[in-house]
């Protein structure tokens, strides 16, 4: 978002009007107030509560009791933590391989070929679908009896024995990268192509007067004005994968052991497995700081240019 | 621009769209087999295709009351996110002392995500006394920022002299909003609508956590419910699986061009 402070204009009518005016004053926080009265009870007092509930020892039926560090002390020697943190991290490494195939496609799909359209609505489609059903589909693909990845890997006689995908420690963190990448591959997709339309066309004829070929008009032009775009790209597939509860839940539940377990499905589990929502909160606040970390370090990598995202 | 040439480009995206499409097609067929599912090799194409498994979902659970409460608690927050949203959107076209920090809080909201905040969530509507509830599940999403802001885009577009026309003619804020703005904000609304449904329809981890009676259950609880009470053992679950995603992709094949721009729009302008 660009130029906030610019927006703010100062109330420049005359004073006899003031009364007037205040009841301006009223009526607009009036209108504001429903949606503030959400972010507030949903936003706002749950960020706070997570932090006030670290420092607590919590239960449902006691009061609670201020302990300090206590929770992220525990927190230290919780191999699932860090296993749970180390995962997350894994997810978020993964992103730019979508991003990248996503723009291969986004390049394909602006050119003039008969039946882009289509091409781009068959390959969007998955995007708005439910994830749970979703996550269903992708069991079944990878199945160890009859999901088609074995059924085909066993035909070409690529593999002895049936992967167990979803059941190997090797194998189940991938395995639901890939189905989260196919979920978000048409999403990435449009936000590239956007990027790719506004660059001006007549870039690319100087381009090739001057003698640069399709490779070099790609790296010099294409890639340094699409970099908004691609910033996006990452951070809401950031985002959307290291909060992509559903798939991880209906998948694999976290398992085998703790192969697939996320941050989220972690907090998920301590809170209303285990009910420990002090502890939970303690894991909650530091999630909540990677998030921040990761997407300030992605905001300075792309040169600290976070406003140009936003484009009409 | 020289000519090149086109079948590489095709054969590139005919794959993907394959790759795209077969997922769904692997559990369609699956979900209309007449035989044992497990049968290997499975087959490609279904053998004696009946609709058995879905006569099964139909008696097994009680899908009726999954969609009727999906649609309840969807239809709840697509209106309170049109009303509410417009209403934020338009204030914040106005000129008021405290914008810069309403604009700056609404931004810093922006970067919570709804996964970090599920337990203090929980003890609020539990204080609420909303658990288990059409409107506690519905709540949490009854204003999002990022449609406030497409509102107030929308809005400013409109040139002011109409706005100032329709004040002479003596119409209340209130009638301004609602006959001259919202229907020159159709666009916007259309966003709203598409993004609300998407978000309350596919919401999966805030019903799971607060509904506790089976008849509260929302379509992709009832889902997973269903696959944790069968394991995925029985052709039930996919034909469950398809009956869940129809309306889904058919009111996107339907609305689109919509759905597309409501979902870049709705990214950045965040």
């Amino acid at each position: 978002m660009v130029s906030l402070a610019s927006e703010v204009e100062p109330d420049r009518r005359a004073p006899f009007v003031a009364r007037k005016s205040t009841r301006q004053a009223v009526l607009i926080w009036c209108f504001l107030a429903p949606s503030l009265l959400i972010f507030l009870l949903y936003r706002i007092l749950p960020l706070v509560w997570n932090v006030v509930l670290s420092f607590e020892a919590w239960s449902p039926l006691k009061p609670a009791i201020f302990i300090g560090l206590e929770n992220y002390e525990e927190m230290l020697d919780d191999d699932v933590f860090w296993q749970a943190l180390w995962n997350t991290l894994y997810v978020v490494a993964s992103a730019p391989v979508g991003i990248a195939i996503a723009l291969g496609l986004a390049l394909l799909v602006d050119t003039d070929i008969r039946g882009r359209n289509i091409y781009r609505t068959l390959i969007f489609l998955s995007y708005p679908l439910m994830t749970v059903a979703v996550a269903i589909i992708w069991r079944w693909m990878f199945d160890e009896r009859v999901g088609l990845f074995n059924y085909v890997a066993r035909s070409l006689h690529l593999v002895d024995a049936p992967i167990p995908f979803l059941n190997s420690f090797t194998w189940a963190l991938p395995s639901v990268i890939a189905a989260n990448i196919w979920q978000m591959l048409g999403f990435y997709m449009i936000i590239l192509l956007t990027g790719l339309q506004n660059i001006p066309g007549n870039l690319y004829e100087a381009a090739e007067i001057d003698g640069a070929n399709a490779f070099r008009r790609f790296l010099r032009i294409t890639l340094p004005l699409l970099r908004p775009s691609i910033f996006l790209c990452f951070v809401i597939g950031m985002l959307n994968s290291v909060t992509s509860f559903d798939l991880v839940y209906v998948m694999t539940g976290g398992g085998p052991g703790r192969a697939t377990e996320i941050l989220v499905t972690y907090i998920y589990k301590l809170g209303f497995v285990q009910t420990r929502f002090d502890y939970a909160g303690a894991v909650t606040v530091v999630f909540f700081v990677l998030l921040l970390v990761i997407a300030w370090a992605a905001n300075r990598l792309s040169g600290g240019n976070a406003g140009a995202v936003e484009r009409d | 621009m020289r000519r090149y040439p086109r079948w590489p480009i095709h054969l590139a995206l005919i794959l993907t769209s394959f790759v795209m499409l077969v997922p769904f097609y692997w559990v369609f067929k699956t979900s209309i087999s007449g035989e044992n599912i497990f049968n290997y090799p499975p087959s490609i194409i279904p053998r004696n295709p009946n609709l058995f498994y879905y006569v099964d979902v139909w008696y097994a659970i009680p899908f009726a009351r999954y969609f009727l409460n999906s649609v309840i608690v969807t239809v709840l927050t697509i209106a309170a996110n049109i009303v509410l949203n417009a209403m934020a959107g338009y204030a914040l076209t106005r000129g008021f002392r405290g914008k810069t920090f309403i604009l700056m809080l609404f931004l810093s909201c922006m970067m919570v995500p709804f996964q970090a905040t599920i337990i203090p969530a929980y003890l609020i509507t539990a204080k609420l006394g909303l658990l288990d509830s059409y409107l506690g599940l519905a709540l949490p999403q009854f204003s999002t920022i990022i449609c406030i802001f497409v509102f107030k885009a929308s809005f400013d577009a409109i040139p002011a002299s109409l706005i100032d026309a329709a004040k002479v003619d003596g119409l209340s804020e209130w009638r301004i909003i609602w006959t001259i703005m919202m229907p020159l904000a159709k666009s916007a609304m259309a966003t709203n609508v598409i993004l609300s449904f998407i978000w309350s329809w596919n919401n999966f981890l805030w019903p799971l956590i607060m509904t506790r009676s089976p008849e509260m259950q929302t379509l992709p609880l009832g889902l997973s419910r269903f696959l944790s009470y069968q394991e995925d053992t029985t052709g039930a679950l996919y034909a469950f699986c398809i009956m869940v995603l129809a309306p889904g992709i058919l009111l996107f094949l339907l609305a689109q061009k919509e759905f597309i721009q409501g979902l870049t729009s709705g990214a950045t302008k965040g």
